[in-house]
């Protein structure tokens, strides 16, 4: 009797499953299939070929996919491979808190299936649960002073190390790495800047009060741990994490993720001080061969001479840093940003940045096992973020690990240097 | 961003000429700007569906606010350089996955809008063109006759240019795309020559998803095209693509009235169906399943399934070239992702060098995707293709892939003369 089985059927979305398929007949061609349908009813699915042992069995964990959405031995493949069948959607879970994402599972005989679709009724299948939150996770609604966002606390008393979560561009909250950060034992307050709630609609400036508003409350909160916070960020929300670590104390540790190290589009604005933007000549975005926008070559060179007063003075900053690139970002050069920082500290002397470079990856590098979305509508803009699937997705394992070691040495006093 | 009040002289954009044939290329240019001043180019254009295809370019204008297509580079948009045809070969679908194919050849051309835009317009939609000019994109020129062909078996339509002729005849094959493709066959009609565009599938009575192929059938075009009054004799070219290449390639093989056959991106193996010639039916190769590779878009990519043909048993199930009598020329595209093109291609030349024969010849052209076709025409990266759930990863840079587009159509003109047009000597 064919049985497919995938340990644990219900897991944090950041976490591996075991699948593996017996009773069929030896050295059977088989596919498995992976599909979820997201809040708004998108389709998103994947497909690997697998060749059965002598005793007709699929282990996942140390057979190679033969063909489909990947090849080669990776134990889940089968979710960081979807594909959304409209094109160019992003997959993002929105309700965090009540719902996990249920992905149905589906074993065929290879001959069953033409091209992708199915002919006939599968072996096998079954659902297993994608939970963004651990047990005992609470979320907070945050509407204090300016600030809005939600705040997501592990279980217990605490005190946990407090983090802030940023995204880039798109505006409105996204909550699902804040939540799966707080799985992890951080107090972690997703935070929204524009586009959400009664905060300004557009991007017009970054206002650096915000976010050090933003910062104390976290600070002030009586299951955080102090004296300092740290920030993890994305795109946009790291030029604003890299700000907020070269002007506020409050900054232990900072993860910025294909970030610039220059402000871009939006002035900087603190204590009344503004701070110039290098202003983004349009004219120099390409339009590759799908007619998705590449902005990684329309900064101009942020680096050169007379863009000087666009950097970030990051030897200023008392925070530790970890940047983290993927080298196939087609929205923003983040390897020359990244070694333009880093190069910042060395010249004065500093050597308190980490660099994680992934070849491969490219812009939304998310926690891992996440799809890779390699294009997507981000303000009525078809954006090429770039990313090349196997690689991109092995990226998200490494550097996913890799954010939680940082800031557990970083914001945890006594916490033994594993890095 | 740019925004300058109005120049005090009139902006003006000329295009030369404003209706012309698809295969020629335009003249573009723009007066009356302010110096250095950057402005956006749009192309757009309907098909007959009412798809919209749009393609956009931003240049800066000289000290005396000119800008001059043939000698100005783009600094951005959807190309960059020096590129006169570049808003007609870089336009895009507004749906992606959809493929630009002119339908109606004869009576209607493509209309594209040019329009000249301040470059605040470039992520902006919503503004008024400074100017603007519709430039026609005809399939046919005045004179020419489609006749339409449903004669025995055969489906399809004949292009005869003006005057009394006779003309050397090509028989046109598309691929897997099925149905009729004309415009390619009336646009090598403009230029002298006597084309059939066959069907062979989907189309008419003929069959949607055939068990078999007839090479019988294709034998009966080339008899029909060489009976033809306005058509040379004794021998008659074959223009194949794709899947088409099969055919072309199996006509050129077996049939001596084929003397010039041009395979554009195909195998020289029998694919998927297999094809019946008299008591000989060749078996074809499939792409197993799992050959099939992904793309992250989700697009299918079939180039990579290796069929080892270098192995006796398969050797026997290619196509015999060595039995051409007539000459044939391989037109490849490097980054073709749907067909290792430039394998199949290498290896029935060498096929032929084995046998003493030396009327293969190879055009590779590097960056060049799968879908090659005249010149101008819009890369397709990837489209919707009727037998597949998922759109098919065609390939293709988009400025290399125009450049070979350009340059192999004079290629295939140039063969089909070369071989089909009777020399003094020869009547």
């Amino acid at each position: 009797m064919i049985q497919l089985t995938a340990t644990p059927i219900s897991a944090l979305a950041d976490e591996p499953i075991h699948i593996q398929a017996t009773g069929l007949n030896p050295l059977q061609m088989v596919v498995f299939e992976a599909s979820l349908k997201d809040e708004k009813e998108n389709l998103f699915h994947s497909q690997a070929f697998y060749r059965a042992n002598e005793v007709g069995e699929v282990d996942l964990e140390c057979d190679p996919a033969l063909g489909g959405d990947y090849v080669g031995v990776h134990p889940m493949g089968l979710f960081w491979s979807m594909k959304p069948k409209k094109i160019m959607t992003r997959l993002s879970k929105r309700d965090v808190i009540n719902s996990p994402f249920q992905v149905q599972l589906k074993l065929y005989n290879s001959d069953d299936l033409h091209i992708r679709l199915p002919l006939a009724a599968p072996k096998a299948s079954l659902t297993v649960e994608r939970w963004y939150v651990a047990p005992g996770v609470t979320r907070t609604q945050v509407q204090e002073g300016r600030i809005r966002g939600a705040l997501f606390l592990p279980p217990g008393d605490g005190p946990f190390p407090g983090v802030l979560d940023l995204f880039g561009t798109g505006g409105g909250l996204m909550e699902f790495r804040a939540s799966l950060l707080a799985s992890h034992g951080f107090a972690s307050l997703a935070l929204a800047y524009f586009g959400y709630a009664d905060l300004p609609p557009q991007l017009e400036k970054i206002d650096l009060d915000y976010f050090e508003e933003a910062a104390n409350f976290l600070l002030s909160h009586p299951k955080v741990l102090g004296p300092g916070i740290g920030i993890v960020s994305l795109c946009k929300g790291a030029e604003i994490g890299l700000s907020m670590a070269v002007h506020l104390k409050q900054i232990t540790a900072a993860v910025l993720i294909n970030g610039p190290n220059f402000i871009f589009s939006h002035p900087h604005e603190y204590h009344g001080q503004v701070f110039q933007a290098l202003p983004i000549p349009l004219h120099l975005v390409s339009i590759n061969a799908l007619g998705l926008l590449e902005f990684c070559n329309s900064f101009g060179d942020p680096q050169a001479e007379g863009n000087r007063r666009f950097l970030f003075p990051i030897e200023k900053s008392q925070a530790q840093f970890l940047f983290i690139v993927g080298e196939e970002d087609k929205t923003l050069n983040s390897k020359a940003s990244a070694e333009g920082a880093i190069e910042q500290l060395r010249c004065n002397g500093k050597n308190n940045w980490t660099l994680l470079s992934y070849p491969g990856a490219g812009h939304l590098i998310e926690p891992c096992y996440a799809p890779l979305c390699s294009g997507s509508w981000c303000s009525n803009l078809p954006i090429l973020w770039g990313g090349e699937v196997i690689r991109h997705a092995s990226a998200q394992e490494h550097s996913w690990k890799e954010i939680q070691k940082f800031l557990r040495k970083h914001l945890i006093p006594g916490q033994p240097s594993l890095l | 961003m740019e925004t300058l009040p109005k120049p005090a002289g009139q902006v003006k954009l000329t295009v030369t000429p404003v209706s012309g044939l698809a295969d020629q290329p335009v003249h573009i240019r723009v007066t009356g700007l302010h110096p250095t001043q950057l402005v956006m180019f749009k192309a757009s254009l309907k098909d007959e569906r009412g798809n919209l295809f749009q393609s956009r370019a931003v240049y800066r204008a000289n000290s005396a606010g000119e800008v001059d297509l043939e000698q100005d580079p783009s600094l951005g948009g959807d190309y960059a350089g020096v590129h006169p045809m570049g808003l007609f070969w870089s336009l895009k679908p507004e749906k992606t996955f959809l493929r630009l194919i002119k339908r109606d050849v004869m009576n209607r051309p493509f209309q594209v809008t040019l329009g000249l835009y301040d470059s605040a317009s470039f992520l902006d939609d919503s503004r008024q063109p400074r100017a603007s000019q519709i430039v026609e994109r005809w399939f046919s020129c005045p004179g020419m006759q489609r006749v339409p062909i449903s004669e025995g078996r055969l489906r399809g339509a004949l292009f005869l240019p003006p005057g009394e002729g006779p003309f050397p005849g090509v028989i046109d094959l598309f691929g897997g795309i099925g149905g009729l493709v004309e415009f390619r066959a009336s646009l090598l009609a403009t230029h002298g020559f006597a084309v059939l565009a066959l069907a062979y599938f989907a189309y008419d009575d003929l069959p949607k998803y055939p068990m078999e192929f007839d090479l019988e059938y294709f034998e009966e075009a080339a008899n029909f095209l060489l009976a033809h009054s306005k058509v040379q004799k004794p021998g008659i070219g074959v223009l194949s693509a794709s899947k088409g290449t099969e055919f072309g390639l199996a006509m050129a093989s077996y049939l001596k009235q084929v003397v010039a056959t041009i395979c554009v991106n195909g195998p020289v193996t029998i694919s998927t169906i297999p094809l019946r010639y008299k008591d000989l039916v060749m078996k074809p190769f499939g792409v197993p399943a799992e050959g099939v590779h992904v793309h992250p878009t989700g697009g299918l990519i079939f180039r990579h399934h290796e069929t080892n043909l270098q192995e006796e048993q398969n050797q026997q199930r290619a196509l015999p070239v060595e039995k051409a009598q007539g000459h044939i020329l391989f037109i490849i595209g490097e980054n073709d992702e749907c067909v290792n093109s430039r394998r199949h291609a290498e290896y029935a030349v060498d096929r032929l060098k084995r046998h003493g024969k030396n009327n293969g010849r190879i055009l590779l052209y590097p960056g060049a995707g799968h879908l090659l076709e005249p010149p101008y025409g819009p890369l397709c990266f990837a489209s919707w293709n009727l037998s597949f759930p998922s759109p098919l990863v065609w390939g293709g840079d988009t400025i290399l892939h125009a450049a070979a587009q350009e340059h192999s159509w004079g290629e295939i003109q140039k063969f089909f003369r070369q071989h089909l047009v009777l020399s003094r000597s020869q009547l």
